[in-house]
C-alpha cells in the first residue's frame, strides 16, 4: 500500500490491508479478536422476558461472528462465555447455561469442524462443571485439534488472574531461577502459551470494564465498546469494530508501529 | 489343555480371516503328509475365516463339560482379557502344529505346567483337573468335531480321507502333550460313538457355557485399538453380540440343545447356516490378506508403542480417536449423563480393581486373579521352570498378604468394595518381592540390567523413560520402583497398562 492513501482506501482492499506497509500506520485485519459477551440480561429485561431467554438468543450472535471473523481473515478468536466469578449467579441460570452451553457445543461441532475451526476451551477446571459438558469440551478440541483454519478460544470458567496465578505456580514448580523469568519465559507457563497476544477486544453493550478477562494477553490490546447488547450484535456490527481497530493508532508506548505479539523484550 | 490362558485353543473365538485351501483342496490329504507343519490338515483351517464361528461353537461344548465348566469360571480370563487370551491362544497353536519339533516340545510342557496348576472343586463340590486324561481328549474332541461339522454346514463337507487325516493330526496333538492318546479312540469310527456318548450322557448347562453363549459377546470389551471407540464398537457388539448367540446354539447337537434346555427360535436353523456359508465365502480373497494371527496382534498393538507399524496405528488411533469424539458429540443425549470421562494418570480404586486386579472379571479378587497375572507374564517372558514356580510362588506369598490385609468378612476373597474401602497400600514386602523375582526373570543373562531386548520381551514396546540414563538399560531399583507405582500408586503406565490391563 502507497502511503498517502486514506483508512478507507485500505478498508476496500482487504489483502493490502492486512499488511504493514512503511511509515503507514493505518492497520490491517486484527490477528486476534476478543469478544466479551455482555447484554444478555438486559436484553432480555428490555422484552419482559427471563434472562435465560438472553442466552439463547446470544447462539446466533456467536456463530454469525464466528462466520464474520473467519470470513474477514481473522486467524484467532476469543470467547468470554463464563467467568469464575459467574458461579455467583443464581444456581438456576447456572444450571440453565451449562445445558445450553452443551447444546450448542454439540449442535454446531460438526460445522465447526467442517469448517477447519481449531476449537478451545480456556478454564474448564471447576469440579461444578457437569461432566458430560466437559467431555463435549474435551471431544471437541479432540476432533478439531489438527484443524489449520481459525483458532476459536471460548474462556469458559475463566479468569485473568487466575491464569497468572497457576503460571507463576508452573514456575516455581519447574524450579526457574528467579533470575531467569522473563516476560517471554512467564508466559510459556500460561495456558495455551501459542496464543498470541489479543489485538482486539469487542465488549458490547456499551459497559467498559476488562472483568479479569485475559488480563495477560489484552496487555496492549485495543479495545472497542459497541452500544449493541451481545444478542443484537452481527457481523455488520462486527466489521465495524474491525473499521474501528484500523483507524486506530497503536504504539505500544513508543512511536514506531509495531505488530501486537511482536518481542518487546 | 484348553482350560487356562496361556495359549489353548478354547478362547479362539474370533479372528480367524484367511482362507487358504481347506476343503477346496482336499488332495492335500491324499498322501501321508506331515502331522504337523505346512502341508497337514490343521494348518489349511486354522486362518479359515469359518474356524471363528467353528472355535465359539467347540469353547461352547467343551465348557458345557462339567469339568472343563468349573475350571473356566474359576481361572479363565476370557471374560475380562478375551482377545489376550485370543492371541496367547493362537500363538500356541501355532507353536504347536509347527514345523519346529524343539518348538513343539517346549510349548507342550509350558501347557502342562500350566495346566497341573488348574484343578479345584467346583461349587457343587465335584472335584476337577486340567490334567484329567478324559478332559484334555474332550477338548480335543470338539475341536476335531466343530472343525468338521463347519464344513458340513457351509455345504462342502470334508471328504472321508481328509477328516480322518485331520483325526490323525488332532491325535498327534495330544500325544505331543505327553497324554497317552487312548483317550481319543483310535479310528475315526470309533471317535463317532464315543462323541456320541459325553453329549448325551455327560454334557451340562454349566454356568461357563451360559457365560460363553449369553454373555461373552454382549460384553465383549473393545480391543485395544479400536478403544477409542467405545459407542460405535457397543452398537456393534449390541447387534452382533446376540446373533453369535444365536448362530452357535443353532449349530449345536440336538440331543445335548434339548438336554440342556436350549431355546429353539424360529429361523436360527437357516440364519446359522446362511452364516457359515457367508463367511466361507472369504475364502475369494487373496491369499495373506487376513491372517488370524495377523489380526490378532494388531487389533492387541497399543498405539503408541515403537513397533514398527505403531506409526500408523498411532495415526489410525488418532482417526479413531476423532471419530469416536464425533460421534460422542453428535450422538443425540441419553437421560442420564454416563459417567467414565477422565482425564489425568490416576484412576480409581474400582477402575484399578476392574482392569488388573480382577484378572477373571467375577467382581472379586481371589487367587485365580493373581495367578492369572503370574501365568499372563510367565507366558511373556516364556519362563522355564524353576523361575516359573519361582513367580508362582511369589504371587501366592503376595495374595496370603492381600487377603491377611483386605479381606474384611472372611470369605476367603475380597471384593471390590473391601478393596476400596480399605484404601489399601498394598506395597508390602510380598509385593515387593514379586517385583525382584519378576526383574530376576526379565534380567535374562543376569547382568543387574534390563537391556533394551529384555524389555521388549516384557513390556512389546521399547523404552520410553527418560530416567533410564544414557546406556539406555533399566536398573533394578528402577524396574522395582515403577512396578509398585502401578500396583500400588495406580498410576496408569505405559508399559504396564498394555501388560495387564487391555482387553
Amino acid at each position: 500500500m502507497i502511503a498517502g492513501h486514506t483508512a478507507g482506501d485500505a478498508f476496500a482492499d482487504p489483502t493490502s490491508a492486512s499488511r504493514f506497509a512503511d511509515g503507514d500506520r493505518s492497520l490491517g485485519v486484527p490477528r486476534h479478536v476478543a469478544c466479551v459477551m455482555d447484554g444478555n440480561g438486559r436484553w432480555a429485561a428490555q422484552r419482559s422476558l427471563p434472562r435465560t431467554s438472553g442466552h439463547r438468543a446470544a447462539e446466533t450472535t456467536v456463530i454469525d461472528v464466528i462466520e464474520a471473523a473467519r470470513a474477514a481473515g481473522v486467524e484467532w478468536l476469543s470467547l468470554y462465555a463464563f467467568s469464575t466469578e459467574n458461579w455467583s449467579r443464581p444456581g438456576a441460570e447456572v444450571d440453565y447455561l451449562m445445558r445450553l452451553v452443551r447444546a450448542v457445543v454439540r449442535k454446531h461441532a460438526p460445522l465447526l469442524h467442517v469448517r477447519g475451526i481449531r476449537c478451545r476451551f480456556l478454564g474448564v477446571s471447576d469440579p461444578r462443571i457437569p461432566r458430560g459438558l466437559a467431555r463435549d469440551f474435551a471431544d471437541l478440541m479432540t476432533l478439531t485439534g489438527d484443524n489449520r483454519g481459525m483458532t476459536l478460544t471460548v474462556a469458559f470458567d475463566h479468569g485473568g488472574r487466575g491464569d497468572i496465578v497457576a503460571a507463576a505456580r508452573s514456575l516455581i514448580r519447574a524450579g526457574v531461577a528467579a533470575e531467569s523469568v522473563d516476560e517471554r519465559s512467564f508466559a510459556a507457563h500460561l495456558p495455551f502459551p501459542d496464543t498470541p497476544d489479543v489485538d482486539l477486544v469487542i465488549r458490547t453493550s456499551g459497559e467498559q470494564r476488562i472483568s479479569n478477562f485475559m488480563l495477560w494477553q489484552v496487555a496492549y490490546a485495543e479495545w472497542v465498546f459497541p452500544a449493541v447488547l451481545w444478542p443484537d450484535f452481527r457481523a455488520p456490527h462486527f466489521l465495524e469494530c474491525l473499521h474501528t481497530y484500523r483507524q486506530r493508532d497503536r504504539r505500544f508506548g513508543g512511536v514506531l508501529p509495531e505488530r501486537n505479539g511482536d518481542s518487546r523484550s | 489343555m484348553t482350560i487356562a490362558d496361556g495359549g489353548t485353543p478354547d478362547s479362539a473365538q474370533d479372528g480367524a480371516t484367511e482362507f487358504d485351501g481347506g476343503t477346496s483342496r482336499p488332495g492335500a490329504a491324499d498322501g501321508p503328509g506331515p502331522l504337523f507343519g505346512a502341508g497337514s490338515q490343521f494348518q489349511e483351517f486354522v486362518n479359515d475365516p469359518r474356524w471363528a464361528l467353528a472355535m465359539v461353537r467347540a469353547t461352547v461344548l467343551e465348557a458345557a463339560h462339567p469339568q472343563v465348566g468349573a475350571a473356566l469360571i474359576e481361572n479363565s480370563t476370557f471374560v475380562a482379557h478375551p482377545w489376550r487370551r485370543l492371541r496367547n491362544t493362537l500363538r500356541s497353536l501355532q507353536r504347536m502344529f509347527g514345523d519346529d519339533e524343539q518348538v513343539r516340545l517346549r510349548e507342550a510342557a509350558r501347557l502342562n505346567r500350566l495346566h497341573a496348576r488348574l484343578n479345584g472343586t467346583d461349587p457343587r463340590g465335584r472335584p476337577y483337573s486340567a490334567m484329567d486324561p478324559a478332559v484334555r481328549a474332550w477338548v480335543v474332541a470338539t475341536i476335531f468335531e466343530s472343525t468338521v461339522t463347519m464344513c458340513r454346514l457351509s455345504g462342502q463337507p470334508l471328504e472321508q480321507h481328509a477328516m480322518e487325516r485331520l483325526y490323525t493330526e488332532f491325535r498327534a496333538y495330544l500325544a505331543a502333550m505327553g497324554d497317552e492318546a487312548g483317550h481319543l479312540p483310535p479310528t475315526l469310527s470309533e471317535f463317532w460313538p464315543y462323541y456320541d456318548h459325553v453329549v448325551a450322557q455327560e454334557l451340562e448347562n454349566t454356568e461357563a457355557m451360559r457365560i460363553i453363549l449369553y454373555k461373552l459377546f454382549d460384553h465383549l470389551p473393545a480391543p485395544a485399538l479400536l478403544g477409542g471407540l467405545p459407542t460405535l464398537w457397543a452398537t456393534g457388539r449390541a447387534v452382533v453380540g446376540p446373533l453369535i448367540g444365536a448362530i452357535t446354539v443353532a449349530s449345536l447337537p440336538e440331543p445335548f440343545r434339548r438336554r440342556a434346555g436350549l431355546p429353539e427360535m424360529p429361523g436360527a436353523q437357516t440364519l446359522m447356516q446362511g452364516a457359515y456359508l457367508a463367511v466361507g465365502l472369504a475364502r475369494f480373497l487373496p491369499d495373506g490378506w487376513v491372517r488370524a494371527d495377523a489380526i490378532a496382534d494388531l487389533l492387541a498393538l497399543s498405539p503408541h508403542s515403537d513397533d514398527p507399524r505403531a506409526r500408523a496405528v498411532t495415526a489410525l488411533h488418532d482417526k479413531m480417536r476423532r471419530a469416536g469424539a464425533l460421534i460422542r458429540l453428535i450422538t443425540p443425549l441419553p437421560p442420564q449423563p454416563e459417567p467414565g470421562f477422565r482425564t489425568d494418570a490416576e484412576r480409581s480404586a474400582e477402575e484399578f480393581f476392574r482392569e488388573v486386579l480382577d484378572q477373571t472379571g467375577d467382581g472379586y479378587l481371589d487367587w485365580p486373579d493373581l495367578a492369572a497375572m503370574a501365568r499372563e507374564l510367565s507366558t511373556r517372558l516364556d519362563l522355564a521352570e524353576p523361575e516359573e514356580t519361582r513367580l508362582y510362588n511369589a504371587y501366592a506369598d503376595w495374595w496370603r498378604e492381600l487377603q491377611t490385609a483386605l479381606d474384611a468378612d472372611g470369605d476367603g476373597r475380597v471384593s471390590a468394595h473391601e478393596y476400596a474401602a480399605a484404601v489399601p497400600s498394598l506395597a508390602g514386602p510380598a509385593l515387593i518381592k514379586v517385583a525382584e523375582v519378576l526383574f530376576d526373570a526379565t534380567d535374562k543373562n543376569g547382568d543387574q540390567h534390563i537391556d533394551a531386548d529384555e524389555y521388549r520381551t516384557l513390556f512389546r514396546t521399547a523404552f520410553h523413560r527418560d530416567t533410564v540414563g544414557t546406556d539406555r538399560t533399566y536398573t533394578r531399583g528402577a524396574f522395582i520402583g515403577d512396578f509398585l507405582a502401578f500396583m500400588s500408586g495406580r498410576r496408569r503406565s505405559a508399559a504396564y497398562d498394555p501388560l495387564l490391563a487391555q482387553a
